[in-house]
């Protein structure tokens, strides 16, 4: 415990000696910390600062001349028709994507908890989808969604629901849906098994309480289970938002942003813009126009998830 | 009890989320950031991904760059470039990347001082190469009897204003396709078909899609959203007397003739409805193996779809013609890969060592053949190997009607936007005229 000597002695003198105490005091603790900074700041710090000074550029890939621009690559995208259209199908592949995770894993995390036969299986099982790589993933669900030879055609027609064949991914209209149900088969695995470790951590008791009070099983699931997995369903939605947000192979394989860029998000449109077509300066400017929205949207997320200081 | 947690430490437990989820949504920072200081090489199907490590510029030893080496080929490297060691005394650092990172790993390797000694990739990046510098011309090497090797219009495809900055390594180009089985089933004479223009391939078209005979489709009809999506539709574009740029190098593609011919491309799927279902989604590839498959009438492609159907289990006999014409003349979409000397090589006398080995001529057959490539050089071509082949003759014909791609410094960008106007006629969504317009304003803003 501190004396009242030590407290005069750590908070006497200047600021800068105050400070320089400290360091010396928790010196070690820094020296420790100096690796990980170095390489955080490497592989970082210096991509972020090297995208923010490109985007001042115009910065064609088949020059090595980099004309400063100022603000102009940026003037130029916000006046770009196509913006409008791409946040929209931006907006519109995290939301569905990121809605229908948390729904499907949330119904299979249920499930999962529940006393079932064979439940270490399905848990298991349920994991397989993630430990695809993406990739590999989206050509299987590009071949699934085949106009000539994919199952879907096949499935829909013993449904009775179409006569001829359809190409899901070729059409301008349902383009996206053909490419989200891919990302969902691909992430629910996560999400269910981040809820299935919530749901395992509420307390029986609290369900045996509210079952005494006579609530039923839906009333148990919205008063007890639902507020309990309010935190981790905050982290998780959070950070499939992010990966939703920056996830490329899917699109990219499926489609490649196609039919008529009706399937491009930011992070497909930065590629073709930058490295496809060469406009460095321009691919870096929607590269920080992006930084910026995802940074807006977790601290939004964040001052909601820490509402008056604390966690809900 | 427990005790309770503190405000203090909660705010740090927060703090450290926050900087953890920061760092995350910077993830996408990194996309932009990385695309210039990060080299990648890809395996490829079992083949030398040896990296360079910076100092191999001796004069002892030489880098070659290549991509798309497969299982096909593999031997033909491993064997020549041993034996370009031994005859020349030198250590060979062969690298394959694969095509989707070639053009990365060029410019990667270019801009970080760490280009190859010699490269091989298509003619069309030249002008990207040249306005960086990276490429040493070869004027002195493309003359006399080596440069007579080569068939002219090969040749021609490597210069760019006025210096050859590569020697042409491979070349494909198109030919049509036609199913016999199909075209026999619905009452097409398969031996002699009437496939000489756009018109006739269209008839052709219809009598099958209107043959109760035949459920497959009758014309495979590239258009989804790709590069080769462009390559397919410019014989049409070419063959109406449509141009994509002019002699200045400043587009033109909204021509009237360029309407009509893209009018024409859009109609087969919209309003003649003889093409296979949702060409928006199908690439080239996919037209092709579907033809490959026996599923399909007809297809433009390149020599190894006859070569991939000899090779494989299917059982249906096919016909090549050259690809139809139109009002205004015939075009088959000729592309030339060039092998070029980087200009931070400090052993050029070994690379153009290097590229004539591999020039001579039994080693260029053994690599025409064996790849599926169109032969470069004159004695090549001429030999029975190549004039007698049902599947190589039409193709060695069709060299009378090869057009190359305009060589633009921004050629990917002109092609996606190409690709784009396409996709709106086909997919509906615009007139060709208006689809056209658009594409010309946005590709004069571009190229200004």
């Amino acid at each position: 415990m501190s004396t009242a000597e030590d407290y005069i002695e750590k908070h006497s003198g200047s600021r800068i000696e105050r400070a320089v105490g400290y360091l010396k005091r928790n010196s070690r603790a820094y020296l420790l910390l100096a690796p990980t900074v170095v390489f955080l700041i490497a592989v970082i710090g210096y991509p972020i600062f090297e995208t923010f000074r490109l985007s001042l550029y115009e910065a064609p890939a088949d020059t090595t001349v980099e004309t400063f621009v100022g603000l102009q690559n940026y003037a130029e995208i916000l006046n770009n028709e196509f913006f409008g259209q791409l946040l929209t199908q931006t907006g519109r592949w995290v939301v569905v994507g990121v809605l229908g995770k948390t729904l499907l894993g949330l119904l299979i995390a249920l499930h999962l908890n529940a006393n079932v036969k064979g439940r270490k299986f399905f848990r298991t099982a349920f994991l397989i989808p993630w430990g695809i790589p993406y990739a590999i993933s989206a050509v299987v669900f590009r071949w699934f969604e085949h106009p000539q030879y994919g199952y879907l055609n096949t499935i829909l027609q013993e449904l009775g629901l179409i006569e001829g064949s359809i190409g899901v991914l070729g059409d301008p209209t349902i383009a996206w849906l053909g490419v989200v149900i891919g990302d969902i088969w691909i992430g629910t695995p996560f999400m269910a098994i981040i809820i299935l470790a919530g749901l395992q951590s509420i307390p029986e008791e609290l369900y045996e309480a509210a079952a005494i009070d006579g609530a039923e099983r839906y009333q148990q699931f919205r008063y007890v289970t639902l507020p309990q997995l309010k935190s981790v369903l905050f982290i998780a939605t959070l950070l499939s938002t992010i990966w939703t947000f920056v996830s490329f192979d899917v699109i990219w394989t499926m489609t490649g942003g196609g039919p008529i860029n009706t399937t491009h998000t930011l992070v497909t449109w930065i590629y073709q813009t930058g490295i496809e077509n060469g406009n460095l300066g321009i691919g870096a400017a929607y590269s920080v126009i992006g930084f910026i929205l995802l940074f807006i949207f977790a601290m939004i997320y964040l001052r909601f998830y820490t509402r008056g200081g604390q966690e809900l | 009890m427990a005790e309770k947690p503190t405000h203090d430490g909660d705010e740090r437990m927060i703090d450290r989320r926050r900087m953890m989820e920061m760092l995350g949504a910077g993830g996408i920072i990194a996309i932009a950031g990385c695309s210039e200081g990060e080299t990648t090489t890809e395996d490829d199907g079992g083949m030398d991904t040896t990296e360079g490590d910076g100092d191999m510029d001796s004069p002892d030893s030489i880098q070659f760059l290549t991509m798309g080496v497969g299982d096909n080929i593999q031997s033909f490297f491993d064997e020549n470039n041993a034996a370009f060691e031994e005859e020349f005394g030198v250590d060979m650092e062969f690298t394959s990347v694969t095509w989707g990172n070639a053009k990365q790993t060029v410019n990667n390797r270019v801009d970080g001082n760490q280009a190859p000694d010699v490269g091989r990739w298509p003619a069309r990046w030249i002008p990207q190469m040249v306005g960086k510098e990276a490429l040493e011309p070869l004027d002195d090497l493309m003359q006399g009897d080596f440069y007579d090797k080569f068939y002219e219009g090969m040749a021609e495809g490597c210069k760019y204003e006025g210096s050859y900055y590569g020697v042409p390594w491979a070349a494909s180009n198109k030919c049509f396709y036609y199913n016999k089985d199909i075209f026999e089933s619905a009452g097409l004479d398969p031996e002699n078909p009437n496939l000489n223009s756009w018109q006739d391939m269209l008839e052709a078209a219809k009598q099958i899609r209107d043959s109760d005979s035949v459920t497959k489709p009758a014309l495979g009809l590239a258009g989804a959203d790709a590069i080769e999506t462009g390559s397919q539709y410019y014989h049409y574009h070419w063959s109406y007397g449509a141009d994509l740029v002019d002699d200045e190098g400043n587009p033109v593609v909204n021509t009237s003739e360029g309407a009509d011919a893209l009018g024409f491309y859009a109609g087969l799927a919209n309003e003649h409805n003889v093409t296979q279902t949702s060409p928006l989604s199908s690439t080239r590839q996919d037209v092709r193996q579907l033809f490959e498959s026996g599923e399909l009438g007809m297809v433009i492609a390149h020599v190894y779809a006859g070569l991939n159907i000899e090779d494989s289990d299917a059982d249906f006999d096919y016909g090549i013609t050259q690809v139809p014409k139109g009002p205004e003349g015939r075009y088959s979409l000729n592309t030339i890969d060039s092998v070029a000397v980087f200009s931070q090589t400090e052993v050029k006398d070994l690379a153009y060592d290097l590229i004539r080995f591999y020039f001579d001529e039994d080693r260029r057959f053994e690599y025409s053949s064996q790849k599926g490539f169109m032969p470069v050089t004159k004695a090549v071509g001429e030999r029975d190997y190549f004039q007698d082949s049902k599947n190589w003759k039409p193709f060695i014909e069709a060299g009378q009607y090869a057009r190359a791609r305009p060589k633009l410094s921004k050629f990917s960008q002109f092609n996606n936007r190409m690709v784009q106007a396409i996709q709106e006629a086909v997919g509906g969504q615009k007139e060709p005229q208006k689809a056209l317009d658009d594409a010309q304003a946005d590709l004069e803003e571009m190229m200004a």
